[in-house]
């Protein structure tokens, strides 16, 4: 009679952690989940602009995106719902590549499951471990630490933060081991390769000042196959997803029915593509409607040099482009709040690129890490190196240069000091709306004269999200 | 030699009482008084004395005499002779010791409630009940106040077998016998694990044996309409106010000239309806030698009054039999059962794009008909406005929900009586209803420039073309239809045996158990492309819809001589994964309980009852899966004493009572791995699409928790029960407290945990204590009139004494969106369960100097509302929110009056809620929705106003005036003339010779006024927890003027 009340999940039709990994397809299935939250960090990206003098928020008015109004204004509190899910998403993350590695020699029934590729496969979430624990580390600075297990309800409160040398001390661990296994590339784009390992840690490196092993690192994948697109708006079209310049992209796409209003950010689509548009924008122009946030600055489209193709590329003038196409008949409605006029025309919506639910089910990925980038991290790393080699420095710049402007006009010859303002001037041209100027700004230490409203000393890191400070009583960031 | 007594029993107005039972005082033999109360009974030479009965009546003791005898029976005001019906047994009201409320069946067929929780309103004492205007809606039923989060409603009990409040949709109100709501843990903990809200034992009617059969026959039509419409500005004072906030923010003028505006439309005239409501039934019961029967059945329609019936209706056929049959001399069968369908259709609700919400906020100055000239659609549409608001006309029109529910339910019940006073009952009850249900979004055209088109002005389909010309999207229109099939059973098996010792001592036990079991499965299955995007094609079989994959475009071209493909995104065809969808949803849950209880008295003057109900779940884990619960209860009948003399008092009993009960509502937690998409519990999506083949990814979705157990309620209750002056007055009150440990609530754990879900855990703490009171009295003045009238008195205050250990978990709900998703109600630690949690605001700033010397608050301008620093901070951020409002009354009254004058009866019930706030929440607040009122009233300029509900105007809101603040915060407490129904009975002469026994009409107005200070549609905002007050358009109860006849034949 008691067993009447008994429960097995198998009644309900549950499958359970005993019922899984016990084959290769298992792990291989589980693998793919420890990509899932990298699209999560999907705000990452505008919050990375919208903190520079590249972008401001927009939206519909001062209350509309409030997080992003915060952080744009630097009335950042420590209630910022993009923020906590940025700091969850990564912590999802690391905890399903945990998971993975608690049962890589033994499953959870005691069994060994080995089969071939099994250490490449595991490469694939060591750098995937390393990406998180680098976007939390770029957020939030000193971050709770762990590889060991995915952490169960036991361990909730169990941890304080550690040190930022640590974290950076384990994504090198992570990204060293990723690079030992990893093949250089993959049948699946978006796979991460070991190319893709070697300019994360290049990059790594060089948030530490280390760059003697940054510029090392970035030979790697310099001398790699990769291409700069000869036509760089290409590389932003969806044609141009995973093409020869690209070497970490963060996939979207609208092929599937996952989106869900009640987590925006976490479907298969891209969120921020959305954000982006034009609101009310009616007409024939290959553009959807929007709802007019990250909008790109005056100041940011006057930055680009007369001739170079990328401005064009970056920043959407709406006025002059409904000019310039009378035959589209476009109309839309003026950004209502902090209008610029212009729009980031990298990642805004074109028609037939969403789905479903339209706002969240955008294809665009993100062009994460790009050879551009590489070979601006690596001029870097040169120019700054122990012994600088601004020759290479050079060449790697303008190679990047000659692509924007089509010409070798545009060379530069400048070395040491000035040569590194050159190098970080063109970061900001090259990767603008790319989420990576307010890290760029911060890592570099010019952030404070730079950015309105940036007080040194304290936004270098956002806020620990308030409610993991109330509940795992760690310490805020200072002056928070 | 037996003698042979004849009479009749009639009430106090002389009309016959059939049914009413005539028994010899020492012999116990009864006969039973026929249809017109005439009764002919056989008595032992020794008897002397006749004792009669009747539900409702004073029972009377008469001598035996040889003439006919009439016996006057008066109607008792607290029916101290009544048997009432408890958990596993009935017992005499007078030897109760735990707290019960009760309503008589008769009260409730005077109201006719759409649903019997109508009828507890006010007439029960420690029930609360929040009714929804909603056509057959669930209003929000607390019973003593608020002890859990999980569920807070309280178990139905009908005729023995255990349902849920959803189920009391199906019953009809004229099919009741009484409803008794069991209050404290004396009366409750023989529900155990589920009597923690308390419980609603509804009796259904059933015959008597060899009565007569007694036909009644009743109908009732009646038309509903809205009580009142809310104030938003006429087209004219939109135009004015829209010119001044695009103005205010650096725009231009968007009406050049409102002169020409004029009155333009009020939409809310144009979706609120008259819409009918009827009500027949018919029923017999009766009763021979061996069995009894209680036949019914009746049909109840009412239309909404959102939209008419055409859009939002719900309709009810119910079939009942009740019949008991002696199969053998000491074995007993009953089955009950009833049959129930329920049609209904609905609109979208309670939202800023709801029906309501929509005629709220849309444009007026739109005309209501579409006049554009090469534009398709009915109804007319703003330019303004291009989405989420729409004409509520054309959202109306393009609204299709329909349900069809099946609902099979009763007991088959076995009784033998084993001894004299030894009684076994096994008995099955069963639950099973089965629902299709169907919706179908069309393609509409909401107006040229708004971007939710699904159809374009000319009528075609919106399309996505790609630059080769082709189709690379298109919108389609849809077709839902699900199907839900839930049964349950409960099989018990309990012993009844009743006894004494040495005469005085008197033991009344039960003990069984009980086994049940409830499944529910689920299948909703969605297909696009309906046939002419029409509701007559609107089926799964019908649409056309197939999924299909994306096209990659590859162009042939030739390359330095070399033919080749390349591909070119210009002829991409996207995919369509929705045009054919299913889902299931399913589970199940189990329990085993035991059971027993011991009632004793001493003389029929002190009494005492013990409790005792160990009961399994199969949500819990191992260690935990039973728990006990117990509660004992003292009583003392004062008035029964010797030393007891009091002319005025006639009955006076105090009693208490303490025990546990319990809480089981979640479900057993397991460590699942999830594989594929978007999991909806938390949102996580567990797949990657590389390149474009997605593949599916699995993870751990959630966590275990085998600590997992009940949550436990200890209860306690004090109270008395009085009856004084000749029985006219009676006043039963009690105070009663409740304390939940191990409150089941979701932990919030640290979130370096990750996403996946956590699972309710035993920490949260509550306490509830409050007053229930209700007072009647009933007289008969100068033989004519006589007056019954009752007040009942209910108020709880509940609070939360913890949450997990460290208090930091927090429940945010009563979600809204005013330009920004908004959430005002809170479940946390030291506060009310629900409270409205926000901004203070102290007026508005005057001025720039105003600004610079108050706490430092971003954005703000002149004429913006001035917050309050409740931390004294120096700055007003997300610390200072605070308690602004409870959506809860301090205290409810109930009052009911009837009289009676000749062959006239008037009933009046009046309802009122105290200290009950409501959050307004149906403004949109965006540029162009229409505003209300009392934006008439802002701020101007320095002077005009500093009432914080009226700050200035401005498109662009820097200080945010529309956050979350007591600014929408109004006092909704509210007198409510719930009832009004006068009758007549028509002379009996008129009809006796067509057979009837009685002919009675009347006209009933519900609903007929509310008085409240509260400015939206009615303050009575059901919802749960976390949404009861929170008004977004909330769908109004309706006043209802009906007329009505019953007939008994």
């Amino acid at each position: 009679c008691k067993k009447w009340v008994d429960y097995n999940p198998h009644d309900d039709y549950k499958v359970t952690d005993l019922d899984y990994l016990k084959t290769e397809s298992d792990y291989r299935t589980m693998v793919v989940s420890t990509y899932s939250p990298i699209q999560w960090l999907n705000q990452a990206v505008p919050i990375g602009d919208i903190a520079s003098d590249n972008a401001v928020t927009g939206g519909e008015n001062a209350s509309d995106v409030l997080g992003l109004q915060q952080i744009d204004d630097y009335t950042i509190t420590t209630n910022n719902d993009y923020l906590t899910e940025i700091w969850s998403s990564a912590y999802e993350g690391i905890n399903r590549v945990n998971y993975l590695g608690q049962f890589k020699d033994k499953n959870p029934a005691g069994l060994t499951i080995d089969f071939a590729g099994k250490d490449a496969l595991y490469g694939e979430t060591y750098f995937l471990r390393a990406y998180y624990y680098f976007t939390l580390v770029k957020f939030f600075g000193d971050v709770p630490l762990f590889t060991n297990k995915r952490l169960s309800i036991t361990d909730s409160r169990s941890l304080k933060r550690s040190s930022k040398d640590d974290v950076y001390k384990q994504i090198e661990l992570d990204l060293n081991n990723a690079i030992a296994v990893l093949p250089p590339t993959n049948a699946q784009a978006g796979r991460i390769t070991k190319y893709a390992a070697q300019a994360l840690l290049g990059k790594v490196l060089l948030y530490e000042n280390k760059f003697d092993a940054a510029a090392a690192m970035l030979e790697n994948v310099v001398n790699g196959p990769f291409t700069l697109v000869q036509n760089f708006g290409d590389i932003f079209l969806q044609s141009g997803e995973n093409g020869p310049e690209s070497i970490f992209e963060i996939q979207y796409s609208n092929l599937s029915p996952y989106y869900n209003w009640g987590g925006a950010t976490r479907g298969q689509g891209n969120y921020a593509v959305q954000q982006c548009g034009i609101r009310g924008l009616n007409g024939s122009s290959p553009y959807a409607a929007g709802w007019s946030t990250n909008l790109p600055t005056l100041e940011l489209a006057k930055a680009y040099a007369s001739g170079d193709q990328r401005k064009d590329v970056t920043v959407l003038d709406i006025e002059v482009y409904k000019t310039a196409h009378p035959e589209f008949n476009i109309s839309y409605q003026v950004a209502p709040y902090k209008n610029t006029g212009l729009y980031n025309q990298k990642y805004l919506p074109r028609k037939g690129e969403t789905s479903g639910q339209p706002e969240l089910n955008y294809l665009n990925n993100y062009r994460t890490i790009r050879y551009a980038d590489v070979l601006l991290m690596a001029a870097e790393a040169n120019n700054r190196a122990t012994t600088p080699n601004d020759n290479k420095a050079q060449t790697y710049l303008n190679k990047v240069r000659r692509r924007a402007f089509n010409d070798l006009l545009h060379d530069v010859t400048l070395t040491g000091t000035a040569l590194k303002q050159v190098i970080w001037d063109e970061r900001r041209l090259e990767l603008a709306m790319e989420g990576d100027r307010f890290f760029d700004l911060v890592r570099t230490g010019r952030a404070a004269t730079i950015i309105a409203g940036f007080k040194a000393g304290k936004n270098e890191l956002f806020p620990i999200p308030q409610k993991e400070v109330d509940i795992s009583q760690l310490t805020q960031n200072p002056g928070y | 030699q037996n003698k042979t007594v004849t009479g009749k029993v009639t009430d106090e107005t002389g009309a016959p009482v059939p049914g009413a039972s005539i028994a010899g005082k020492v012999s116990k033999a009864a006969v039973a008084a026929d249809a017109n109360g005439v009764f002919k009974i056989a008595v032992a030479p020794g008897e002397k004395t006749l004792t009669v009965t009747a539900l409702g009546y004073t029972q009377q003791e008469v001598p035996v005499s040889d003439a006919p005898v009439t016996i006057r029976l008066s109607s008792s005001s607290k029916e101290l002779s009544e048997v009432i019906v408890v958990g596993y047994g009935t017992q005499k009201i007078t030897k109760v010791s735990g707290a019960i409320s009760t309503i008589k069946g008769t009260d409730i067929a005077n109201l006719r409630p759409v649903r019997l929780e109508e009828a507890l309103q006010g007439r029960a004492s420690g029930v609360n009940v929040i009714q929804s205007g909603s056509p057959g809606a669930k209003p929000t039923v607390l019973i003593r106040g608020i002890p859990s989060f999980t569920g807070t409603d309280p178990v139905v009990i009908i005729d023995g077998i255990p349902q849920t409040l959803d189920d009391l949709n199906a019953i009809n109100a004229a099919d009741i016998e009484s409803l008794n709501v069991l209050k404290d843990a004396a009366t409750t903990a023989i529900y155990g694990v589920k009597g923690g809200n308390g419980v609603i034992v509804v009796t259904t009617r059933s015959g008597k044996k060899n009565q007569k059969p007694e036909i009644t026959v009743n109908a009732n039509y009646g038309v509903q309409e809205v009580l009142k419409t809310i104030g938003v500005l006429n087209a004219t004072e939109y135009g004015g106010i829209i010119n001044e906030g695009s103005v205010a923010a650096g725009g231009n003028l968007i009406f050049p000239d409102i002169s020409k505006l004029g009155a333009g439309t009020d939409w809310q005239k144009e979706i609120f309806h008259k819409a009918p409501m009827q009500n027949y039934n018919v029923g017999a019961r009766g009763g021979s030698e061996k069995m009894t029967y209680f036949i019914a059945a009746g049909y109840l329609g009412q239309d909404g009054i959102v939209g008419g019936g055409s859009k939002s209706n719900f309709n009810r056929i119910n079939g009942t039999a009740n019949i008991g049959i002696d199969l053998a001399p000491k074995l007993k069968l009953i089955l009950n059962t009833s049959y129930v369908n329920i049609r209904s259709k609905g609109i979208r609700e309670n939202s800023f794009n709801s029906i309501i919400g929509s005629a709220l906020n849309f444009d007026p100055t739109v005309p209501v008909l579409n006049s554009v000239p090469n534009t398709v659609g009915k109804y007319g549409f703003s330019d303004l406005l291009r989405s989420e608001i729409f004409n509520p006309l054309t959202k109306l029109d393009n609204t299709y929900q329909t349900s069809n529910g099946n609902k099979l339910y009763g007991k088959a019940e076995l009784q033998y009586d084993i001894l004299k006073n030894l009684k076994l009952t096994s008995r099955f009850g069963y639950t099973n209803w089965d629902e299709t249900g169907k919706s179908f979004i069309p393609l509409v055209f909401y107006g040229p420039l708004n971007v939710e088109n699904t159809m374009n002005a000319d009528g075609a389909t919106v399309v996505t073309k790609n630059d080769l010309g082709g189709i690379s999207s298109s919108a389609h229109n849809s077709v839902t239809e699900y199907k839900k099939s839930n049964f349950s059973f409960t099989a018990e098996t309990f012993a009844n045996y009743n006894f004494n010792i040495k005469k005085d001592h008197h033991f009344e036990t039960v003990a069984g158990f009980s086994m049940a079991k409830s499944t529910y499965n689920g299948l909703t299955a969605t297909a696009q492309d309906v046939p002419f995007n029409s509701w007559t094609f609107a089926d799964l079989t019908a649409a056309t819809g197939t999924n299909s994959a994306g096209v990659v475009y590859y162009r042939d071209t030739i390359i330095n001589g070399v033919a080749q493909q390349v591909r070119d995104k210009s002829g991409d065809v996207a995919p369509n994964l929705n045009a054919r969808n299913m889902n299931k949803d399913r589970g199940f849950r189990k329990n085993l309980s035991y059971f027993g209880r011991i009632n004793y008295d001493y003389k029929d003057k002190y009494l005492a009852s013990f409790t005792a109900r160990r009961d399994g779940s199969y949500a819990f884990g191992p260690d935990n899966k039973f728990a006990d619960f117990y509660s004992g209860s003292l009583g003392w009948i004062i008035s029964s004493e010797d030393f007891f003399h009091s002319n005025f008092i006639n009955y006076l009993k105090i009693r208490g009572s303490y025990g546990t009960v319990g809480n089981e509502n979640v479900n057993p937690p397991s460590i699942q791995v999830i594989t594929g998409g978007p999991n909806y519990d938390n949102a996580n999506n567990n797949g990657y699409t590389f390149g474009n083949s997605f593949l599916p990814g699995s993870t751990i979705g959630s966590y275990q928790n085998l600590a997992l157990s009940w949550e436990k309620q200890k209860q306690s209750n004090v109270g008395f029960d009085i009856t004084f002056f000749k029985n006219k007055f009676s006043l039963t009150a009690d105070y009663f407290q409740k304390e939940v440990s191990g409150l089941l609530f979701t932990p919030s754990v640290s979130l370096y945990l990750g996403t996946a879900k956590v699972p309710d855990a035993n920490i949260g703490a509550t306490k509830s204590s409050g007053v229930d009171m209700s007072l009647g009295y009933t007289d008969k003045i100068a033989n004519k009139l006589s007056i019954s009238t009752s007040i009942t008195f209910t108020s709880s205050k509940n609070m939360v004494t913890g949450t997990n250990t460290d208090n930091t978990a927090v429940i945010n709900g009563g979600n809204y969106f005013n330009g920004q998703s908004q959430t005002v109600t809170r479940f946390e630690k030291g506060q009310i369960p629900g409270y409205f949690y926000g901004y203070k605001t102290d007026g508005l700033f005057q001025s720039v100097a105003d600004i610079a010397k108050a706490p430092k608050q971003d954005g703000a301008q002149p004429g913006d509302i001035r917050f309050v620093d409740v931390n004294g901070d120096g700055v007003i951020n997300d610390k200072d929110k605070t308690m602004i409002g409870n959506p809860f009354p301090k205290f409810t009254m109930g009052w009911n009056l009837f009289l009676g004058y000749k062959s006239f009866d008037l009933n009046i019930f009046t309802y009122a809620s105290v200290g009950n706030d409501v959050y307004r929440a149906y403004e949109r607040n965006a540029n162009y929705t229409n505003k209300f009122r009392d934006v008439l009233d802002r701020w101007t300029g320095p002077g005009s106003t500093n009432n914080a509900r009226h700050p200035r105007y401005s498109f662009t809101d820097g200080n945010s005036n529309i956050r979350v603040s007591d600014r929408y915060v109004e006092d909704g407490s509210f007198i409510k003339l719930k009832n009004i129904q006068l009758g007549y009975t028509l002379p009996a002469s008129v009809f006796q010779h067509a057979g009837f026994r009685q002919v009675r009409v009347y006209v009933q107005v519900k609903n007929a006024y509310t008085f409240t200070r509260y400015s939206g549609y009615d303050p009575e905002i059901a919802g749960g927890i976390l949404d009861t007050g929170v008004d977004r358009g909330a769908y109004p109860q309706a006043r209802t003027w009906s007329f009505g006849i019953d007939f008994k034949l």
